[in-house]
């Protein structure tokens, strides 16, 4: 029997405790990709692997923690020890890359395997063919060392070898070994706590509280899927390419509603690519976990009564269910496509709660060299913010970071010109960029970076064949482009591309694309478009072309020619189809 | 900040080194940390979401109060983050609010007199919160009592959830401090917390709901003055560091003499910004003045092993900062005490602890002389705030009229 005031101080102990590891590993981590970027996600688990306390972080960590401490269970027979603490990073069972260091201990309560704090934080380099990952891999291999589950204490002792070959495997190896001591500092936290909360309401207790906290949640999602119209709703989309130049690789969505069950169906989807686009099954499990919450009380923390009704099928070796030796490095594209194809399709039953696609992957640049000012080599890697989709109550946001990569922080421009022979030229808001709607999708970013030496830089960019598409009768967004030296006689263009050399005074300017809009633009209240177009978002061209609101000279709205440029831009939709909200 | 700053003041009044202050209102509760007889002050900060480079007391603050609104999702009890604020505010205030909060458990618990809320300024309806507690007591089976207990449960715990937050991340143990509680509600929940975290005294200054307006007037005047100054701690000269910090100074020197701050009234604290290459986050390690780059990296490594728990000595150390605290003193206000008998108070009345309703005195805080015991349970009120003291504490006051409770055992 579990008593309803025990019940949520135990639940929000668990809460504060995920959050305590998350500070824990934050402070005290060495890479900005961590400490900046946030790159990194903490859970509390219990002995079943289930979550008791999860922090934010990357979503797309939603799930995939356990899958591992389920993975090495499994493979070491449970035979769990005080004072382990497991790493492992292969990205067939992390739905992850290797970068994605996946560190975990066991926790003990006189003498029983209570459960576990696990984290992941992103490494800068695990030893790929080329620093901090490739952008041109055809197998694993080249991508880095991949370790399955692999103690690195044991008895609370460090296991010296495996964390040189670790280090010495590296790049950045001692970096790599700050990160990871920073998240055993992380587990400790965690431990630590749950260790407390035990210590004060006893194992009894503890066990009925966290039944009686699963099934709060369960009881919410399953009211909330059970609202929504049993059916089948699908939607398709496109990746650009394997990352070698393939023709566009189809990723299909299915999504299932019978009563409070919901399944999610990929069939039809690509092959697995020769390219690094792929992605393990349990990385589109937590797409389509993301996807959900994002539907369903976004608001509340997941715990282990979570997705007890979901179910998500995928074809074997598939783009979304990867196996040896497909390249995964950028397991998050198709992650990024799922999402927005699992909530598009969803948008005739929740026309409310969607939003329309956003700009849709992370835009990774990284620039390498050696810096000149101490002949060290150095890496900066990062994702680029882009438009998001609007939605019925309100515009899409503008460069925002992609659904994958959640509390993801830009890093500052100080810190990028401080450590590294870089200067910002230009960082601001792409204009234009965002589809056009009754509520408009949101815009994407231009920056443009200066080499202060010689360095190569590497892009990955996607969703140029299909860029943010918008719901109910809502404009397509831009979609991404990079270009090397805008406007001099030397322009090229690329999107994706490995070790590009740029000269001292090169500049490298990434344009990301904007989100979908939401409904037609002619239906946009006028006053609202002379806004955008004054604030910047749209120019005055845009305005006539695609909302048919004409400005006079004054900046205010010309009423009649607006009248006829609506007319006119209704009469052009009807010739094409477009779905209506109902 | 003001709270803070009368924690500091009060910690150097009371000849108390470390102090947890608790400041806790209608909508929100927040945490900061007396340390050495100092706050704890970050070189960082998010406001609204955006960094910001400067140095700010570190507060904690979570979304608990008097107005914590108590509700039911999926058959599970929550209490906040929504707050019934001021307006309506919680039932028992009658104007408008029907859904129950901290301060209407707090009423149904006989923590708070309904006839002299605010030094009896306000009279509260206690049957209103009755009634607000009705739909979720009846839903639970629990009846009023055990739901208005299990209210401030909730809300107790979260706070001391978000103390032990701010002190994990410095790592330090709470119970090695007091606990000074101010704010309008701070003092009804003090003891119940430090109880939790094991605390073994709480402090209730004078005038808990007025204490963070009288610590405004406990400053000094403050310049923080800053150098860039990029070097690996195993290159740079002692000297040369010397000569940076001597440069602060002086300027330091001119700002407060332009404020009028006399030379004998003036002081200054050294201290420099150290990391690990390759970090980015900095830890603020005080310069003594026979400084010297081995003690410097010891104190470092020292200062990084207590707040992340892990330190590399064999990694080189950077400086990147080095930092100056210009202080001019200022003659302070002293807490103004005017013992008062208005209304209300010295009744007693019936008090809900641990299930019990217990026969409990309530006695005016102004009617309290120096070197009082009052064990508990026990109620003091003044007008701006009421300190419950349960079964197993006693308040004792001292001759400047602020109150201790610590435990009997």
């Amino acid at each position: 029997m579990s008593d309803p005031i025990t019940t949520e101080i135990i639940r929000n102990a668990f809460l504060a405790c995920a959050q305590d590891m998350n500070a824990a590993l934050i402070r005290s981590s060495y890479t900005p990709i961590i400490y900046e970027g946030k790159d990194c996600s903490v859970a509390i688990l219990d002995e079943g692997a289930s979550v008791l306390g999860q922090s934010m972080g990357l979503p797309i960590f939603l799930g995939n923690l356990e899958a591992c401490v389920k993975h090495t269970g499994e493979q070491i027979g449970w035979n769990f020890k005080p004072g382990d603490v497991y790493y492992l990073n292969d990205a067939y069972v992390t739905g992850s890359h290797l970068h994605d260091a996946t560190i975990f201990a066991p926790i003990f309560w006189r003498d029983r395997l209570v459960g576990y704090s696990a984290t992941r934080a992103h490494w800068l380099d695990v030893g790929a063919q080329d620093p901090g990952g490739s952008m041109d891999a055809h197998e694993i291999y080249q991508e880095g060392i991949r370790c399955g589950p692999t103690r690195l204490h044991e008895g609370g002792e460090p296991c010296e070898p495996v964390i040189d070959l670790l280090a010495r495997n590296s790049r950045f190896g001692r970096s790599l070994v700050g990160d990871m001591n920073a998240q055993i500092a992380a587990c400790r936290t965690g431990q630590a706590a749950f260790e407390r909360i035990l210590e004060r309401f006893g194992f009894e207790t503890y066990d009925a509280a966290r039944r009686e906290i699963y099934r709060q949640s369960e009881e919410l999602e399953r009211a909330a899927i059970a609202a929504i119209p049993d059916g089948s709703y699908s939607a398709a989309g496109v990746l650009d390419s394997d990352g070698h130049g393939s023709d566009p690789l189809p990723v299909r969505v299915r999504v299932d509603v019978q009563g409070d069950n919901l399944t999610i169906d990929l069939a039809g989807t690509a092959a697995q690519g020769e390219g690094p686009v792929n992605v393990a099954y349990a990385g589109t499990l937590s797409a389509c976990r993301v996807a959900l919450k994002l539907l369903i009380h976004p608001d509340r923390p997941v715990d282990g009564g979570n997705f007890r009704t979901l179910e998500v099928r995928v074809p074997p070796a598939t783009v979304c269910s990867a196996v040896e030796p497909a390249p995964c490095q950028f397991y998050f594209t198709p992650l990024g496509l799922v999402i927005d194809l699992v909530i598009t399709a969803l948008s005739e039953a929740l026309p409310n709660a969607v939003a329309a696609a956003h700009y849709g992957d992370s835009m990774v640049m990284r620039i390498t060299g050696k810096d000149p000012r101490d002949g060290s080599r150095f890496l900066m890697t990062g994702p680029h913010p882009g438009g998001w989709g609007a939605w019925a109550a309100g515009d899409g946001a503008d460069a925002l970071i992609n659904v994958i990569n959640g509390a993801f922080k830009d890093y500052p421009i100080e810190v990028v010109e401080h450590r590294y022979p870089l200067m910002v030229r230009r960082y601001g808001l792409r204009q234009n960029s965002g589809g056009a709607g009754r509520t408009r999708g949101g815009n994407g970013v231009v920056r443009a970076i200066e080499a202060q030496a010689p360095v190569d830089v590497y892009a990955w960019f996607e969703r140029s064949v299909m860029p943010a598409w918008g719901l109910f009768g809502g404009g397509a967004a831009v979609g991404p482009d990079v270009v090397v030296n805008p406007g001099r006689s030397d322009e090229r263009h690329f999107l994706k591309a490995n070790a590009v050399p740029l000269a001292p005074g090169d500049v490298v300017e990434m344009r990301t694309g904007g989100g979908g809009g939401y409904g037609p633009a002619w239906e946009r209240d006028p006053e609202r478009v002379r806004d955008d177009v004054l604030d910047g978002y749209i120019d005055a061209e845009a305005a006539s072309q695609r909302y048919g609101v004409v400005l006079l000279a004054d900046q205010t709205v010309d009423a009649v020619a607006t009248e006829t440029a609506r007319a006119r831009l209704l009469e052009e939709s009807s010739d094409a189809p477009h779905r209506l909200p109902q | 900040v003001g709270g803070t700053m009368g924690g500091a003041a009060l910690a150097r009044d009371l000849g108390r080194t470390n102090l947890i202050c608790v400041d806790m209102g209608g909508t929100s509760f927040d945490v900061s940390l007396i340390i050495s007889v100092r706050p704890t002050v970050s070189t960082e900060t998010e406001l609204e979401g955006l960094p910001l480079l400067v140095p700010l007391v570190d507060i904690h603050t979570i979304g608990a109060g008097g107005g914590s609104i108590a509700w039911l999702e999926a058959g599970g009890l929550r209490v906040g983050p929504r707050s019934a604020g001021a307006d309506p505010g919680p039932a028992c205030y009658a104007r408008g609010g029907t859904e129950p909060t901290v301060t209407d458990a707090n009423l149904v618990l006989g923590r708070l007199d309904p006839s002299h809320f605010l030094g009896g300024e306000m009279s509260l309806d206690g049957s209103a919160s009755r009634a607000a507690l009705r739909p979720i007591s009846e839903e639970l089976g629990l009846n009023a009592t055990t739901l208005a207990e299990g209210i401030v449960a909730i809300v107790n715990a979260s706070m001391a959830d978000a103390i032990r937050t701010i002190t994990v991340k410095r790592g330090i143990d709470p119970r090695e401090f007091g606990l000074v509680a101010f704010g309008g509600a701070g003092p009804m929940h003090a003891v119940a917390l430090a109880e939790e975290l094991g605390i073994r005294e709480v402090v209730v200054p004078w005038s808990p709901g007025t204490f963070s307006a009288w610590g405004m007037l406990q400053t000094d005047i403050r310049h923080d003055l800053a150098l860039s100054f990029f070097h690996s701690l195993g290159e740079v000269l002692s000297a040369s560091i010397l000569e940076a910090v001597g440069r602060l100074e002086s300027e330091g020197t001119a700002l407060l003499a332009a404020d009028g701050v006399p030379a004998d009234e003036m002081s200054f604290s050294r201290s420099a910004d150290l990391r690990y290459v390759g970090q980015e986050y900095v830890v603020n390690v005080p310069l003594t003045e026979d400084l010297d780059a081995t003690s410097l990296a010891e104190g470092f490594h020292a200062a990084h092993h207590a707040r992340h728990g892990h330190a590399t000595p064999d990694v080189p150390v950077e400086l990147v900062n080095l930092r100056l605290t210009a202080i001019g003193k200022v003659a302070r206000a002293p807490i103004a005490v005017e013992p008062r008998t208005i209304g209300g108070g010295g009744n007693r009345r019936e008090v809900v602890f641990g299930g019990t309703k217990i026969d409990t005195p309530a006695v005016l805080r102004g009617t309290l002389r120096a070197g009082e015991r009052h064990r508990g349970p026990v109620i003091v009120e003044d007008d701006s705030a009421t300190l419950v003291v349960p079964p197993g504490w006693e308040a004792q006051v001292d001759p400047g009229h602020t109150l201790f409770v610590v435990p009997l055992t």
